[in-house]
C-alpha cells in the first residue's frame, strides 16, 4: 500500500490486556495507537472523545447491556460518517462476523492476523474501503448463494451479487490478497476494492430472504 | 453444610428414612434407628413418623443431591460413575398389601368376638385409607421421577380417584361423627359445598400453583444448560491443560510447541463456535478433519508446523464422488504443506452440480504433467481419484504461488441421502463396484 504521509490514528478497544500489548508492539509506524478502552461503556467514551479515524473494535467486550462490540456501534453510530471500526475477534463464527458488520464496521479481521497485514487492513480501512478477511468472503458467499441463478442483473440490486462481485469474493475466500486478485482477474487494485465496498454495502442492507434465513439459523440478527 | 434430607437406596432397611435422617442430622444410623423402635413402642408414635417421612422424603443419595444443588462450576466437572452396590430394596406395594390385608382381618376378626362395636366407622376409614394410599403412592413415584408404564394420563386418574375415595371416606367420616341425622336431601347439599369450597381455593391457588410449575421448568432447562455447560468445560479445561503441560515440557522444540498450539486452537473453536453435525452428514466437517489431520501429520520443508486456512461455502451430505474428492484434496493439502510455502489455503464450495476445491500455496510449485509417471503418488491420488468420478483436476502455478482446483460432479439431492443412510451407502457401495 502507498504509505500515507501521516500515520493513521488509531483507537484500540480490547478486554484482554496482553493482546492489547502485542498489538501496539506488532504495528507498524503507518498507525499510531492514540487511545485505549476495554469495556463497552469505556469505549463509548473514548471514541466520542477522541473521534478517531480507525477504531479496531474486539467484538466481545464486558459492560454496557451486556452487546460487546456490536452494542459500541450502535451506541457510535453517530460518529460512523467520520470514523471507521475494523472489527477484530477471536471468533470466527458467523453470527459474530456479520452481526458486526451489519450494524456499520467497515471490515473484519481475526486476531491471528500479524503486524503488517494489521496495519494494512487499517490504512485501508481509513482510506474509506472495506477489509474482508477470507473467512468473511465465504460467509457472504454463503449468506448471497453461489447457484446459477443468484447474479444479480443491476448495480443496484441489493440482494444479489454481481458475477464480478462474486468473482472477487471467492478470489478472496481462496486466499488470494487485494492486488493478488487485481492481476488475477486483469483489473485495477482500486477497482477490486469498489467491488469490495460494493459487496460490504450490499452485506449490510440487504433485506434478502435467504441472508436473513440464513442469518437466522446461525441464531444471529 | 448439612445434607439435605433424601431416602438413599443403598443400605436402607425399610425406607431408607431412618438413612437419611442420619445422613441429614449427622448422627449415627443405630442412634437413629433405635429411636424410631424406642417411640414407636410409645403409642406407635415413631411409627407414624416413619410413615409420613416415607411417604414425604423423595428418594435420592443425600451427597449427590447436596452436590447438584451446589453451582456447577464449583462442583466436579467429571462426575463420577455411579458405585454399582447391591440394593436392598423392600417392595413397597406388597408390603403395604400385606399390611391391608392383615388390619381388614383384624377389623373383621374384632368385629366377631365383639359384635357391639360399630362397624360403619370401619367403612369410612378403609375407603378413607385407599384414597390417601392411592394418591400417595402416585406421589412417590412421580418424585422418583420413574415414568413407567402408562405415563401421565395413569398417573392423574390414580389420583383423581385417590381425591375421589378420600372425599367419600371423609364425607362418611363426617356423617357418622354428626350422627345419623343427615338426610340424603342435605347429604347432596353437603358434597355441593363441599366442592364449591374446593372450587374456591383451586381458584385461589391457580395462579400460584401455575407459577410453580413453570419455575419448576425454568429450574430444569437451566440445569441441563449448565450440565451441558459444565461437559463442555470439563472436555475443555482437560485438553487445554494436557495441551499446556506438554507445550511446557517441550518448549525447546518450536516446531512441535506451534503444531499443538494450532491443534488445540482448532478443537476448541470447534467446540465453541460450530455446530456439530453428526459423523457422515456433512462433507464441511469431513474437510475439516482432513485439514486437521493434514496439519497434525506433516510438516513444512524446515520441518516447522504449517497451519491451513480454511473457508467452506454450502454443505451436503457426503458420497462417493465427495469422498473421491476429499482424498484428492489431501494429497493436494500434503503436497503443499510439505513442498509448498505458507501460508496454504483451502476453499470448499459446495454447488448443487458440482463440489469444488481450491487448494493454494505460495510456492514454486509444479506441473501435474511434468511429473514422471513412476511417480504414482500424486498423479494417482490427485489427478486419477477426480478424474475417475468425471471430475476434472488442473494445477496453475504462478510468481504469487501455486493452486489445484478440483472438480467433482455430484448428484441434484443433498439432503435427502442423508436421511436414509442405508440406502446411500448402497448406492455408495454399486458406484465403487461399477468403478
Amino acid at each position: 500500500m502507498n504509505a500515507p504521509t501521516t500515520p493513521v490514528d488509531v483507537v484500540l478497544v480490547d478486554d484482554h490486556h496482553m493482546f492489547r500489548t502485542g498489538v501496539r508492539a506488532s504495528l507498524d509506524s503507518r498507525v499510531r495507537i492514540v487511545g485505549e478502552a476495554e469495556d463497552v461503556d469505556g469505549a463509548v467514551v473514548v471514541i466520542h472523545e477522541l473521534v478517531p479515524p480507525v477504531v479496531l473494535l474486539d467484538v466481545h467486550l464486558p459492560g454496557g447491556d451486556g452487546g460487546g462490540g456490536t452494542e459500541v456501534l450502535r451506541r457510535c453510530a453517530d460518529l460512523l460518517s467520520e470514523t471507521k471500526f475494523l472489527a477484530l475477534s477471536v471468533s470466527d463464527a458467523a453470527e459474530d462476523v456479520v452481526g458486526v458488520i451489519r450494524v456499520g464496521a467497515r471490515g473484519y479481521v481475526t486476531k491471528a492476523i500479524d503486524g503488517p497485514a494489521l496495519s494494512d487492513a487499517v490504512v485501508r480501512v481509513a482510506s474509506g474501503d472495506a477489509v474482508f478477511s477470507p473467512r468473511l468472503a465465504g460467509f457472504v458467499l454463503d449468506a448471497f448463494g453461489t447457484a446459477a441463478g443468484d447474479v444479480a442483473t443491476g448495480d443496484d440490486e441489493l440482494d444479489r451479487l454481481s458475477a464480478r462481485e462474486r468473482e472477487v469474493m471467492r478470489l478472496i475466500a481462496r486466499g488470494y490478497s487485494y492486488r493478488e486478485v487485481a492481476s488475477e482477474l486483469f483489473i485495477s487494485i482500486k477497482t477490486v476494492e469498489t467491488h469490495v465496498s460494493a459487496v460490504l454495502r450490499k452485506l449490510q442492507l440487504s433485506s434478502r430472504h435467504e441472508l436473513t434465513r440464513w442469518a437466522a439459523a446461525r441464531r444471529l440478527l | 453444610m448439612r445434607l439435605p434430607l433424601r431416602r438413599p437406596e443403598r443400605g436402607r432397611w425399610f425406607g431408607g428414612v431412618a438413612l437419611g435422617l442420619a445422613a441429614h442430622l449427622d448422627w449415627p444410623v443405630r442412634r437413629v434407628r433405635v429411636l424410631f423402635v424406642a417411640t414407636s413402642l410409645l403409642f406407635g408414635f415413631g411409627l407414624v413418623v416413619y410413615a409420613f417421612l416415607w411417604l414425604t422424603v423423595p428418594v435420592g443419595d443425600p451427597v449427590e443431591a447436596a452436590e447438584i444443588t451446589r453451582p456447577a462450576f464449583l462442583g466436579r466437572l467429571a462426575r463420577r460413575q455411579a458405585e454399582s452396590g447391591r440394593q436392598l430394596r423392600v417392595p413397597g406395594p406388597e408390603v403395604l398389601a400385606g399390611v391391608l390385608l392383615l388390619g381388614g382381618a383384624a377389623v373383621l376378626l374384632l368385629a366377631r368376638r365383639h359384635p357391639t362395636v360399630n362397624l360403619s366407622w370401619v367403612l369410612p376409614v378403609a375407603v378413607l385409607l385407599a384414597g390417601l394410599v392411592l394418591a400417595w403412592s402416585q406421589l412417590g413415584a412421580v418424585t422418583r421421577g420413574s415414568r413407567e408404564a402408562g405415563g401421565r394420563g395413569q398417573a392423574f386418574l390414580r389420583i383423581a380417584g385417590g381425591i375421589l375415595l378420600a372425599g367419600v371416606g371423609v364425607l362418611l367420616l363426617a356423617t357418622q361423627v354428626v350422627g345419623k341425622g343427615i338426610e340424603p336431601g342435605l347429604l347432596g347439599q353437603v358434597v355441593v359445598a363441599a366442592i364449591a369450597v374446593v372450587a374456591g381455593v383451586a381458584l385461589v391457588l391457580a395462579p400460584w400453583w401455575l407459577r410453580l410449575v413453570r419455575e419448576l421448568g425454568d429450574e430444569r432447562a437451566a440445569r441441563a444448560r449448565e450440565a451441558e455447560r459444565a461437559d463442555i468445560a470439563a472436555h475443555l479445561h482437560d485438553s487445554v491443560l494436557q495441551t499446556l503441560a506438554i507445550i511446557r515440557a517441550r518448549a525447546d522444540e518450536p516446531g512441535e510447541v506451534a503444531r499443538m498450539a494450532r491443534a488445540q486452537e482448532r478443537e476448541l473453536r470447534e467446540w465453541l463456535y460450530q455446530d456439530r453435525p453428526a459423523p457422515g452428514t456433512s462433507v464441511a466437517a469431513e474437510m475439516r478433519a482432513v485439514v486437521a489431520e493434514v496439519e497434525d501429520t506433516r510438516s513444512g520443508p524446515e520441518g516447522e508446523a504449517v497451519a491451513v486456512d480454511l473457508v467452506v461455502v454450502g454443505d451436503r451430505a457426503p458420497d462417493a464422488g465427495t469422498a473421491a474428492l476429499l482424498q484428492a484434496t489431501r494429497e493436494a493439502l500434503v503436497n503443499a504443506v510439505v513442498h509448498g510455502r505458507p501460508p496454504v489455503s483451502a476453499y470448499l464450495e459446495v454447488g448443487d452440480e458440482q463440489v469444488e476445491v481450491f487448494v493454494r500455496d505460495h510456492g514454486d510449485g509444479f506441473d501435474l504433467d511434468d511429473i514422471p509417471s513412476d511417480r504414482f503418488g500424486v498423479r494417482e491420488s490427485i489427478l486419477g481419484r477426480v478424474r475417475r468420478r468425471g471430475g476434472t483436476a488442473t494445477v496453475v502455478s504462478k510468481d504469487s504461488g501455486t493452486e489445484v482446483h478440483l472438480v467433482v460432479p455430484v448428484g441434484p439431492c443433498p439432503s435427502d441421502d442423508a436421511a436414509t443412510p442405508a440406502n446411500g451407502t448402497a448406492q455408495q457401495k454399486q458406484k465403487e463396484k461399477a468403478t
